[in-house]
């Protein structure tokens, strides 16, 4: 029944709109930092034809939504099991897979509408005029968001806590961003660092979406189109495992 | 027609001992469509778990449970939807208002949205919520949240709907209130099963009982006739003269007479028969659901 997972998925979206000033405007100020930081290190420094700047601007943004849409259901899952709500999920008519997709979904959204204001607030300080590939870019956005909230909603069931979800946060996700060609061009990178890091999954949504914004690419764009896909695929299964294991009847 | 078939269930659980632990064995009953039916027993005797089978929360081991003829294991998603369900356990989500948390519930439960309002306020004033609407869930008082619980039980009309314990810890008042609700919604057609720790709601509410003990179905079906099995085979009469010959058999218990009953017809003839106009008061003593519990559950920890 669609209309439950949708209830499901608003009931989600509602959440973090009630805490806007955290989890949309925080990391508003996180990027308006690092722009800051890094517009008066880089000068008019230039990355293949295109600003430095523009560059690390869309980097950042990549590393937001990746963030947002992670630490959306991720968190909201485990908040549940705290605080016992959870029950509500495994008494609901909705399928397993439907209950994941209302999840990963409202990540989406929260990437989205995050990515959306962090745009509008920093892109006049940016030296980037038009869009390279619009319509790619909307795709990649989405696939990225939806990818990382799926990814989000199996760390959300297997968490066991909040610890648990701030280590897997820390010491995996956060050095896979930094290390995803956010900074810098993975080309610069000496070997083998070059070549571990095309072996990095969020280098490819990053590239995806930077080739998409500015028409710069940091590797093969087919290829990165590849691997965002089949990880998109692989996160799925994931997301499906996780809460079925979760969900079904024990 | 029954609204839920239970037969031959059992479920285990794992335990650091070699031997599993054996929450429910073997049990099975039936409750009929429209009927409120009482799942009592003591702490630890099975309630919960067959609860949460039911719910197609867990899976039995072995066995099968039918609601409204739907195999809760085949088709979950299906006997969800006809389910509502009031857990135990208080748990209301932290960041919502009262009409928010019953909006999007009713919503997974398939509530078309122009309804929504309209049931939401409905089932709160019948709950005696409806000025909390826009309070934050978390602030109402434990009562409150236990009405919250049962409203958003309630607001997608379930054909059978499930409360386990749903007055522990509430008031007097309160308790009437969710007694009426029951009974209304019983009237309308709703299956009810009840668990309780209070024997006397039971007797109040419950047409059937099914008691159950270290997982065990010990006493299953109409409450009358199992107050009848475990009454004292016995007429108790007063006279206005006691300075009367008496019946053979009857004996003398304080005030009154007690007279041992085998055929209620025929004891009754002899007894207005041998006392004519001298009987002042007559009746059968039948036992307490709680006399009955403690009997059959040799165990005061009700």
């Amino acid at each position: 029944m669609m209309t439950g997972m949708w209830a499901l998925y608003a009931r989600e979206v509602k959440r973090f709109q009630k805490i806007m000033l955290d989890t949309v405007f925080s990391p508003l100020v996180n990027v308006a930092l690092y722009l800051g930081v890094f517009g008066v290190v880089a000068g008019d420094r230039m990355v293949d034809g295109i600003s430095y700047l523009a560059f690390v601007y869309i980097g950042l943004l990549s590393m937001m939504l990746i963030n947002s849409s992670f630490s959306n259901p991720s968190f909201a899952l485990i908040i549940a099991k705290n605080v016992g709500s959870i029950i509500d999920l495994q008494l609901v008519p909705i399928r397993n897979w439907k209950i994941g997709i209302a999840y990963a979904l409202a990540g989406l959204t929260r990437g989205f509408i995050t990515l959306g204001i962090a745009v509008l607030a920093t892109v006049w300080f940016i030296p980037l005029h038009t869009i390279a590939h619009p319509l790619p870019l909307l795709a990649g956005v989405a696939i990225t968001g939806i990818e990382f909230g799926m990814l989000g909603v199996a760390f959300g069931f297997w968490a066991k806590s909040f610890e648990s979800l701030t280590i897997l946060t820390t010491f995996i996700m956060q050095p896979m961003i930094f290390l995803a060609g956010v900074f810098y061009p993975i080309a610069t990178l000496p070997a083998p660092w070059n070549i571990v890091s095309q072996f990095n999954p969020i280098h490819h949504n990053v590239n995806i979406i930077r080739y998409a914004a500015t028409g710069y690419s940091d590797g093969s764009v087919m290829v990165s189109a590849i691997v965002v896909c089949a990880i998109s695929a692989l996160f799925f299964a994931l997301m499906n495992f996780v809460t079925r294991r979760n969900l079904r009847m024990q | 027609m029954h609204s839920l078939e239970i037969t031959n269930v059992t479920k285990k659980f794992e335990t650091p001992k070699k031997d599993p632990f054996i929450a429910v064995n073997d049990v099975s009953f039936t409750i009929e469509q429209g009927k409120i039916h009482g799942l009592l027993g003591p702490n630890g005797a099975g309630k919960s778990t067959l609860i949460s089978m039911i719910c197609a929360m867990q899976r039995p081991d072995a066995g099968t449970i039918l609601v409204d003829g739907a195999s809760v294991t085949e088709h979950p998603t299906e006997v969800k939807q006809m389910l509502g369900v009031v857990p135990q356990e208080i748990v209301v989500e932290m960041a919502f208002t009262v009409e928010e948390v019953l909006y999007y519930f009713a919503g997974m439960y398939g509530v078309p949205e122009h309804e929504r309002g309209a049931r939401i306020r409905e089932v709160l004033t019948e709950l005696d919520l409806i000025d909390k609407l826009k309070d934050r869930a978390r602030n109402l008082s434990g009562g409150m949240k236990r009405r919250l619980m049962i409203a958003k039980a309630i607001l997608h009309k379930p054909k059978f709907l499930i409360l386990d314990e749903p007055t522990a810890g509430v008031d007097v008042s309160l308790r009437q209130k969710i007694w009426a609700l029951v009974r209304r919604l019983n009237a309308e057609g709703t299956t009810i099963l009840f668990t309780t720790h209070y024997l006397e709601e039971a007797e109040q509410l419950c047409e059937s009982i099914t008691l159950i003990d270290h997982g065990r179905v010990i006493k299953n079906g109409k409450l009358k006739d199992i107050q009848q099995e475990f009454s004292k085979n016995a007429i108790h009469f007063e006279l206005f003269d006691r300075c009367v010959p008496h019946l053979d058999g009857v004996t003398e218990v304080g005030s009154d007479y007690e007279f041992p009953m085998t055929d209620l017809g025929r004891d009754m003839t002899a007894l207005t028969t041998h006392y004519k106009g001298n009987i002042k008061t007559i009746r059968s003593e039948s036992a307490s659901l709680e006399q009955i519990f403690l009997k059959l559950t040799n165990n005061s920890n009700v």
